[in-house]
């Protein structure tokens, strides 16, 4: 059973200049998030939750 | 202009050489997964040179270090990270983040990486050792990696897919010499013992994930105040990279984690 939803998986069919359209669309929708993001989502400091923690 | 930044960016880095490979959220994009990421992550070279590079390029983007240790080899060979930030000319906000030691991959796998990325167009980290790096503390990793053992044989899908659809139609053709125990469990035939397998091995690999990330969050708790204390963030980046070592050089240690757990945190 595939674990991602069937816009996920559609991605394979896009060609590169369909794929770079898909995720720059995305990419805009998703700047009016940006206040609520975590600090990181990658490397070592992703537990690191809010700055006040470590002042 | 319409386009992946981090595509673009991957490209820009490596323009004068082999610099740094795409990886996590940006390669699970470029292998055609899921988009997933708003933010770009990079292994680097481990070299002054593609250090060099880097802070480069991300300057001239008017990029501002976000709290984080310095991009100096001396603190990525300890397994650190280091976090930018800038916005394009769309005003959208741009992340880019670096290390040179992704976890949970032996030091052999690290060197042969750049060497499996020539393989594509872009300069990516190939699928396994992807899934390996995907193999952290967040639950969603865990449905990616399902989808991402797809691309691999059969016989490293199973070793690796989190899907236990998948564990139970290949364990039978491919799984006679595997110890994993979902495997062990679907070679008995049942699927509620592989279903409890997979989630017991996910979440090991999310504590063990924490846990190693607990050690860093610690271990940078002054320099992260200091840097903070100093407006490090607001310099310009050649100014701000200048600072941040000094700073690192006083308070940031280069191997939080002892020896033996660094190379056992990357089997």
């Amino acid at each position: 059973m595939p674990l991602l939803s069937e816009d996920d998986l559609t991605l394979r069919e896009m060609d590169d200049e369909e794929l770079a359209r898909a995720w720059d669309l995305w990419f805009d929708l998703a700047q009016e998030t940006n206040d609520a993001d975590p600090p990181y989502t990658h490397g070592v400091l992703v537990l690191v939750k809010s700055p006040r923690r470590i002042e | 202009m319409v386009g992946n930044v981090y595509f673009e960016l991957t490209e820009e880095f490596n323009a004068a050489g082999p610099t740094v490979l795409l990886a996590s959220g940006q390669a699970v994009v470029y292998h055609r997964i899921a988009i997933m990421s708003k933010d770009g992550d990079w292994v680097v070279r481990e070299t002054p040179d593609a250090c060099r590079r880097v802070l480069e390029v991300l300057g001239c983007r008017g990029a501002r270090y976000r709290p984080s240790a310095p991009l100096d080899v001396r603190w990525l060979a300890g397994g650190w990270s280091s976090h930018f930030e800038f916005f394009d000319e769309r005003k959208r906000r741009i992340r880019c983040d670096f290390f040179s030691r992704p976890p949970r991959l032996p030091r052999a796998v690290i060197d042969g990486l750049f060497e499996r990325g020539r393989g594509h167009p872009l300069a990516v980290v190939d699928v396994e050792p992807l899934i390996l790096m995907k193999q952290t503390q967040r639950a969603k990793d865990y449905a990616v990696i399902g989808e991402l053992s797809r691309l691999l044989p059969p016989e490293r899908e199973l070793a690796l897919t989190t899907d236990p659809d998948r564990v139970l139609e290949l364990a039978p053709r491919f799984g006679s010499a595997m110890d994993r125990p979902a495997v062990l469990a679907a070679l008995a035939g049942e699927r509620d013992p592989v279903v409890v397998a997979l989630a017991r091995e996910a979440d090991r690999l999310q504590a063990e994930d924490r846990r190693r990330l607990r050690v860093y969050e610690d271990a940078a708790a002054e320099y992260l105040g200091r840097l903070r204390q100093d407006g490090l963030t607001e310099k310009p980046l050649a100014e701000a990279q200048e600072r941040a070592v000094r700073l690192a050089e006083s308070c940031l240690p280069r191997h939080p984690l002892p020896e033996d757990e660094a190379d056992a945190a990357a089997q």
